[in-house]
């Protein structure tokens, strides 16, 4: 099997386990020399961009007493670069680096990390751990 | 209290920068000095390595005299990884670079500059001056840390301003 053989069937056993949209919220680009940004007077502009398909690892999420609970996402390494392409970005971890969260669900969860699975040195899927917002820590 | 922690960074900022340009971060794909207060940008777990973090923390108010003094703790903390390209063999190096650099940025005289406003800044539009000054004192440098690859360091620095009448 090829790396875009890998990636299709990747996509299609997302889709048949359930696959769904997320948005991935981003930033806009910081205003170069605007010291008002800097100083948390302005703030930038969002941007929700969809990404499918995606799937939870797991139906259940993590969850310990006084931490914020954690889901682990797989997402679709061909919407991932899809949107690499199209935002310019230098590679996938910068565009996760770059995010500002995931919403899921009209909830907003914190990127924690994000690595990928390879064959034949192609990105196939991404497993992105979400965290909960401190607010719903109990 | 907000125009003299503004005012505080500004300052810093400029100084480092000037001590060494080479010194940048990126911050949402635009280059910027290595310096940013944390508060002020997107919350991320991640940590910004070779550039410096600025926390707000302590606050004391003082209402003797006919201008309340304030002091605010600043804690700057800065990490770096080394050069991978190195190893990461020279971390110590670069720390050390980080250390002199912060030192020099607070203690070259004047330990003080005019406290702004920069509320009603934007582009094009100047930040007002207000009639006292901020002022500061020697950074206090706390232990290196090591976490696992990583090499971090804590500096403290006592920043005073006076609160003028209706400021925020």
């Amino acid at each position: 099997m090829s790396a875009g053989g890998a990636l299709r069937v990747a996509d299609v056993l997302l889709r048949a386990v359930g696959g769904r949209t997320v948005m991935l919220r981003m930033p806009a680009p910081a205003v170069p020399a605007d010291v008002t940004e800097q100083l948390g007077i302005a703030t930038p502009a969002f941007q929700d961009l969809p990404l499918a398909p995606v799937v939870y690892r797991k139906a259940r999420a993590t969850v310990a007493a006084g931490k914020a609970t954690r889901w682990e996402l797989l997402v679709s390494a061909s919407a991932v670069m899809t949107l690499v392409g199209s935002l310019a970005y230098a590679s996938a971890s910068v565009l996760f680096a770059n995010a500002f969260g995931v919403l899921s669900d009209d909830e907003l969860l914190e990127i924690v990390s994000a690595t990928e699975e390879q064959v034949f040195g192609q990105p196939y899927v991404y497993r992105v751990v979400l965290r909960a917002p401190l607010a719903q820590v109990t | 209290m907000q125009n003299a922690k503004d005012t505080f960074y500004l300052t810093l900022r400029g100084r480092l920068a000037a001590l060494n340009p080479a010194r940048t971060t990126v911050v949402r794909g635009v280059v910027r000095p290595g310096i940013l207060v944390e508060e002020n940008e997107l919350p991320t777990i991640a940590v910004l390595v070779d550039a410096f973090r600025l926390n707000w923390t302590a606050l004391r108010v003082d209402s003797v005299g006919p201008l309340p003094m304030v002091t605010m703790e600043c804690s700057i903390r800065y990490a770096t990884d080394g050069e991978s390209g190195n190893g990461g063999m020279d971390r110590g190096r670069l720390l050390a670079g980080m250390d002199a650099e912060l030192a020099s940025a607070l203690c070259i005289p004047p330990q003080t500059t005019a406290k702004m406003n920069y509320s009603g800044a934007s582009a094009g539009v100047a930040p007002i001056a207000m009639g006292t000054n901020v002022f500061w004192a020697d950074p206090i440098f706390g232990d290196a840390a090591m976490v696992g690859e990583r090499l971090e360091r804590t500096a403290t620095v006592q920043v005073f301003a006076h609160q003028e009448a209706g400021e925020l």
